[in-house]
């Protein structure tokens, strides 16, 4: 019998390069992919919403978010996805599928997504400069303020937006696109922020 | 220092910076210009006049204006791949080392073959091409056009691909201003005190408008320094932005507007990783249009001379830019403004040899300067020019009373006025309104949410500017609930306005209305006399109007003609409709980053890298790439490498990544309830643990999609589209649950993007998987038969999901792992699978076998068939309702002839037989009348070793044995097919099942 | 265009996938074919507000019911279809 090996590839692993990109000088962008996550789609059921919510607040202490936010405790951050839907998003097991489906039996159905997104934390001086070339969407600091999520597409393609807490005083946007465009707009993303001068990088630490 | 030969430069003066000048080419020859010049004015500075030749004359011309709205001085800017073509010499940037060429000559711009079109002029005249190309029609294409097209036109475009790169950026604001002059300038200061976010977009680069020529005292201080304490308090914003080069374009709805930045175009090439321009794309709560007037010209005989300027044209070159257009200036006015010309033109030393104004009443301030300064004033009109390419000579003035002077100039400004720039405020289809006082259109309301203020609203004194953009900026602000003090507004006088409005000056030779496609005021009169009255008739008959220019210096005199000659009022004439762009912007600018590969986002399955390095050969599906086949060393072509990758799976193991079918979880205690609804079929009885095809139909009875679901879990599906369906199938879902059935517990979610997975398909299929799944899963017959669908463990600890379907008829199973394990799932599987000799295959192959299996796939689900068409019509459920269940019933659907699914193949066995070819009773003539139906999909199989297809045919199934004829025109074939069971390959399912 | 989704806020019209008329209500399962028939084909074309679906597709995945202007596309009501997200119980 052979031996198999599983090794975990994401989405972008075959096309980020770490390092500098683009203009040289300071890198005006900040481009991390974040890989391994668990990220898990909950929905509530027909007339279920407060009992999920309930249900969110009693696992996580939090209450799950009913208008576009990003909310979280220290091991899981519950990200709105549409309404009376959000995503659960941490690492490690302790709030994957499995661990979940008990929590929200009966009052939300849920969706395991954990290979199907990959995950870009973007931060820097030119952060909106360059993603105001790939999102519709005001992320002026007074509208998308930190906490801030947004159900949306950039480049067609549909991605969860949302904006961490700031780092080093710069403002931090998360997106959540799918695996199999990811490449794609990986691609659009360096196009975008090339101007800016790049910094990328990979890491297993959620932000 | 005055540089080179800058025989035009004025000794200081202006806004250029003197301490770097540039050299540029024209025309091959080296010039000298400073920063700050634009091409034109680098060209006025050299003593250039003739800068290039008319449309469709070959006239010489120079240059008219000093902005956007310029008809003649058109040049081919750079050379080889950037090479642009038309580019306004007016609003270039003069940079080092620029390169212009003048266009429609030849073989130079002096001596060109073609101006011999002037003297056929006669002939050249409105709708020229239309009456004299008609016959015959077939010389239309081979010889006139080509003819024409020679002739006639401006630029030539490069003819290779843009080097550079674009991009698109959204923008937002409270208060958008198109315009830096003293109304956009105050308006933004207004809103911008009051803070708003404020985006003040400029095409110039420099902001600051008219002033920038025409200068004046605001504050108590000279303008430009009003303007550097103006842009000083404004750059202390933190959300007011003004964007230079950046033109305003285009309005549309919901407070959306486009706008050009030409970022780079002021460099010879971009710097690396810039773009050249930038389409933006801004939503703003309110705008503000102070986007200024353009002044008119006045038609009349030899307007188009050299020469022959905008008066304020001239004061932007002598003013702005320290050039002198010409060493001795005449005046042709009808209005006040135009005298501040004469008072640029003393001020910079340069001759005046005569005003001639059209008024009868000239202000004894005027007559005390004409004195003073030792030049006549003559009331009349300029009835013609004497000149040609190098220059004006004289100019023929016809006096009041009837009387001739002459006036000896090598210069002529002309104002005949100004017209509001209405074109932002009209493009929701606004009509302008006409206005005695100015005789010019203001915009007459506006699209929600605008407002023009100053010289684009007709207000022309610079007090009026300032005080209407302040006040539009603050209540623009306050509109959107900014309360800052907006303080005062800036304050200026206002100039006297006066003006009597003249169009056209009868006279002998050509007068021309639109200088940029050749139109003249006779072309105009001859459109109405052949019945075009309208002003949109008029535009299409003659052409006026319809360049790159837009007619902005054009339209209103066109229609001032035509009202003359129609004897109605210009406001019962009417304007033509106003659409964006309002600048010609590149579709490159347009495009921004989708070009060539990256034209739209692609999807890459998760296989994809494995797939690359083993050479696959990847077809675009959708946005997919998709492993088409995967060639071998020595193999000659595509049809080798798939017939061996059939027969490796037929004789033994393969397989294909199919993670590209659209996946969705269907969720809820109604789950099974909603797909009974989808589904022409029933899901609600299917077992967990077990698949089924499922067939969705549209609600008019036709046939959507299919694919296989499967119950994993009591309130739990796995539902299957095809792949180029998934996203609709989504949203048609999505519209069930939410619009349809809402009454339903149910819920659904992609999962497209979860799962890796791979069809296994062959008679060793079980082998392989026995090699990976681990041994405590039972893989038999019994223990997981044919459409069965249950999670296993993996040896390595991993978990998947396996599907006993099939699509290639044989054993078959699909596997899928998560995503990120795909790539590890594809290496495995060549690991243990090495022995068995598992091949790869891809959509060519899988395609071929489910050909084989009488499988319908794209071809056959074409929006044109039923489930019965398909021979799927026993799926139908009776016992519940379903989409698409009514209408599926109706007569023409269930109708005994229809074209429905049935094997084809050729009698002879070594023919290829295509797909497209109709299919014709034997004997009968190929035609409409006869035609029975036609080849939707075929292959070559290498089981039968023929080419075999699926074909819609009339009563295909109730002829299985006829023999047809397969008539294709487009190849000019005809050859004899058999009508077949679409199932070539082991219909008994045994295969599959065993 | 813009339309302001009742979940996610002003939105840009690429985001969106227009369906048609909301007024039709699919028929009940014995209504019989003449009614679905009207349901299926029959369309008013009103140069005014006019009541349609339209699906946020690139965003939070709801279909919508928005009443547009057909003359000016001014948008004067947007409302979530009954089904969007957790259907309510008295949905």
């Amino acid at each position: 019998m052979a031996e198999f090996s599983w090794d975990i590839r994401s989405p972008l692993d075959r096309t980020l390069v770490t390092g500098p990109y683009g203009a040289r000088g300071e890198a005006g962008l900040s481009l991390t992919e974040i890989r391994n996550f668990d990220l898990v789609q909950a929905m509530a059921r027909r007339g279920k919403a407060a009992e999920m919510a309930a249900a969110a607040k009693a696992r996580f202490g939090v209450a799950a978010p009913e208008t576009p936010k990003a909310v979280g405790n220290a091991d899981a951050t519950l990200i709105w996805s549409g309404p009376d839907q959000f995503f659960v998003l941490s690492k490690g097991g302790r709030h994957g599928i499995e661990a979940l489906a008990s929590v929200f039996a009966g009052s939300a159905s849920l969706s395991d997504q954990s290979h199907a997104r990959a995950l870009i934390s973007v931060s820097g001086q030119r952060v909106r400069a360059m993603l105001a070339k790939l999102s519709s969407i005001d992320l002026h600091p007074d509208v998308f303020a930190v906490g801030s999520a947004a159900a949306t597409s950039m480049d067609h393609t549909s991605v969860t937006l949302w904006r961490g807490g700031d780092r080093g005083g710069q403002a931090v946007f998360n997106l959540l696109v799918f695996s199999t465009f990811a490449e794609s707009l990986w691609h659009t993303i360096l196009d975008s922020a090339a101007e800016y001068g790049v910094t990328i990088g990979h890491s297993e630490e959620l932000a | 220092m005055v540089g080179g030969a800058q025989t035009h430069r004025l000794a200081d003066g202006g806004l250029i910076d003197r301490s770097v000048p540039l050299s540029f080419r024209f025309d091959g020859k080296t010039l000298l210009g400073f920063q700050g010049d634009t091409l034109a004015s680098a060209l006025v500075a050299n003593g250039v006049k003739l800068v290039g030749r008319s449309f469709k004359y070959h006239r010489p011309r120079g240059i008219l204006t000093a902005g956007s709205e310029e008809p003649n001085a058109l040049v081919e800017l750079r050379s080889g791949a950037r090479r642009e073509p038309n580019t306004k010499a007016t609003t270039a940037e003069l940079y080092d080392g620029l390169e212009a060429a003048s266009q429609n000559r030849w073989p130079s711009l002096r001596h060109d073959f073609l101006s011999v079109n002037q003297l056929f002029a006669p002939i050249f005249v409105a709708g020229f091409y239309y009456k004299t190309f008609m016959w015959p029609a077939k010389f239309w294409e081979a010889v006139y056009e080509p003819a024409i097209r020679r002739a006639a036109g401006l630029g030539r475009a490069a003819g290779i691909a843009d080097p550079d790169h674009y991009d698109k950026a959204w923008a937002h604001c409270d208060v958008l201003i198109a315009g830096s002059g003293p109304a956009g300038l105050a308006a933004a200061l207004a809103a911008g005190r009051s803070g708003a976010r404020v985006i003040l977009c400029e095409e110039d680069f420099v902001p600051g408008g008219r002033l920038l020529a025409d200068g004046g005292t605001i504050d108590g201080l000279p303008a430009a320094e009003w303007i550097a304490r103006t842009l000083a308090e404004l750059g202390s914003m933190p959300d007011v932005r003004i964007m230079t080069r950046t033109t305003l374009f285009g309005v549309y709805d919901g407070g959306t507007y486009g706008a050009i930045e030409r970022v780079n175009d002021h460099l010879p090439v971009p710097p690396e990783h810039q773009v050249r321009q930038r389409l933006w794309r801004i939503v703003a709560k309110r705008s503000i249009v102070a986007a200024g007037a353009i002044e008119r010209p006045i038609v009349f005989a030899g307007n188009d001379t050299p020469g022959v300027m905008m008066a304020s044209a001239m004061r932007s070159y002598v003013g702005r830019y320290a050039a002198t257009p010409a060493k001795r200036v005449a005046l042709f006015t009808n209005n006040e403004d135009g005298w501040r010309t004469v008072q640029t033109a003393i001020g910079a030393g340069l001759q005046v040899a005569a005003v001639i104004d059209a008024r009868p009443d000239v202000s004894p301030a005027h007559r005390t300067l004409a004195s003073k300064n030792g030049f006549p004033v003559l009331n009349g009109s300029v009835a013609g020019v004497d000149g040609g390419k190098d220059g004006v000579r004289k100019i023929a003035v016809s006096l009041t009373g009837g009387a001739r002077a002459e006036v000896d100039a090598d210069g002529l400004a002309v104002s005949g006025g100004w017209n509001p720039s209405v074109g932002l405020t009209s493009y929701h289809r606004g009509r302008p309104k006409w206005r005695d006082d100015i005789a010019a259109f203001v915009p007459d309301g506006a699209p929600p949410g605008m407002v023009a203020v100053g010289a684009a609203n007709g207000a022309f004194g610079l007090g009026a500017c300032l005080r209407q953009g302040f006040e539009a900026g603050a209540a623009a602000a306050s509109d959107c609930g900014r309360g800052g003090t907006a303080g005062s507004a800036p304050v200026a006088d206002d100039e006297a306005f006066s003006l009597t409005p003249l169009w056209h000056v009868a006279g002998k030779g050509k007068a021309f209305v639109d200088q940029q496609h050749d139109v003249t005021a006779s072309d105009v009169e001859l459109a109405q006399r052949e019945g075009f009255e309208s002003v949109e008739h008029l535009k299409r008959y003659t052409t006026l109007g319809m360049a790159t220019d837009q007619g902005k210096t054009s339209n209103i005199a066109g229609l001032a003609i035509m009202a003359a000659v129609t004897g109605k009022s210009i406001p019962e004439t009417g304007t033509t409709i106003y659409r964006p762009p309002y600048v010609p912007v590149a579709i490159g600018a347009f495009a921004g980053h989708h070009r060539d590969e990256t034209f739209h986002a692609t999807r890459l399955t998760p296989s994809h890298h494995w797939a690359a390095e083993q050479g696959a050969v990847f077809v675009d599906t959708g946005l997919w790439k998709r492993a088409q086949w995967y060639p071998r060393a020595g193999e000659k072509d595509w049809l080798e490498s798939v017939t061996r990758e059939v027969k490796a799976v037929r004789g033994g193991v393969g397989f294909c990544d199919v993670s590209t079918l659209g996946k969705i979880d269907v969720h809820g205690p109604d789950a099974g309830v909603f797909l009974d609804r989808v589904y022409i079929n029933s899901f609600s009885n299917l077992a967990v643990g077990k698949a089924r095809y499922g067939l969705m139909l549209r609600e008019d009875g036709i046939v959507y999609d299919d694919g296989t679901t499967s119950r994993l879990a009591e309130h739990h599906y796995f539902l299957t589209t095809t792949t180029a369906k998934a996203g609709l199938v989504m949203q048609h879902l999505e519209f069930c649950r939410q619009v349809l059935f809402p009454e339903l517990d149910v819920q659904l979610t992609s999962v497209s993007d979860q799962w890796a997975q791979f069809s296994i398909a062959g008679p060793k299929t079980r082998e392989l998987l026995r090699e990976i799944v681990d041994p405590s899963e039972d893989l038999s017959n019994e223990g997981f038969p044919f459409m069965g669908a249950r999670e296993v463990a993996l040896r390595g600890g991993i978990k998947a999901r396996l599907f006993r379907i099939s699509f290639s008829g044989e054993m078959a199973f699909e596997i899928s792992v998560p995503a990120r394990y795909g790539e590890a799932l594809v290496r495995n599987l060549m690991i243990a699978g090495k022995s068995l000799g598992v091949t790869p295959y891809g959509t060519e192959a899988l395609g071929v076998m489910r050909v084989e299996k009488g499988h319908v796939a794209g071809p056959e689900l074409n929006g044109t068939t039923t489930a019965a068409d398909l021979g799927l019509g026993k799926m139908m459920s009776t016992k519940k309702d379903f989409i698409g269940r009514v209408m599926a019933g109706r007569e023409a659907l269930v109708a005994p002839d229809r074209q429905v699914v049935v094997g084809v193949k050729p009698t002879d066995k070594a023919r290829r037989l295509r797909s497209g070819a109709h299919v014709i009773p034997k004997g009968e003539i190929p035609g409409p009348g006869n035609d029975q139906g036609y080849v939707t999909s075929v292959c070559f199989s290498p089981t039968l070793d023929q080419w075999i297809g699926l074909g819609l045919v009339e009563r295909g199934r109730e002829r299985i044995g006829e023999i047809v004829r397969a008539h294709d025109p487009l190849r000019g074939e005809a050859y004899d097919v058999e009508l077949c069971n679409p199932v070539f390959y082991d219909p008994e399912g045994g295969r599959q099942r065993g | 265009m813009r339309i302001v989704c009742p979940f996610c806020g002003e939105r840009e019209l690429g985001e969106f996938t227009y369906l048609g008329d909301a007024k039709p209500r699919r028929p009940a399962a014995d209504a019989g074919e003449e009614a679905v028939y009207d349901y299926v084909y029959l369309r008013d074309n009103i140069a005014g507000p006019m009541s349609e679906h339209w699906y946020h597709g690139g965003g939070c995945r709801a279909w919508l019911k928005v009443t547009r202007n057909t003359l000016t596309h001014e948008i004067s009501a947007v409302v979530p279809a009954a089904g969007a997200g957790a259907a309510k119980v008295d949905a």
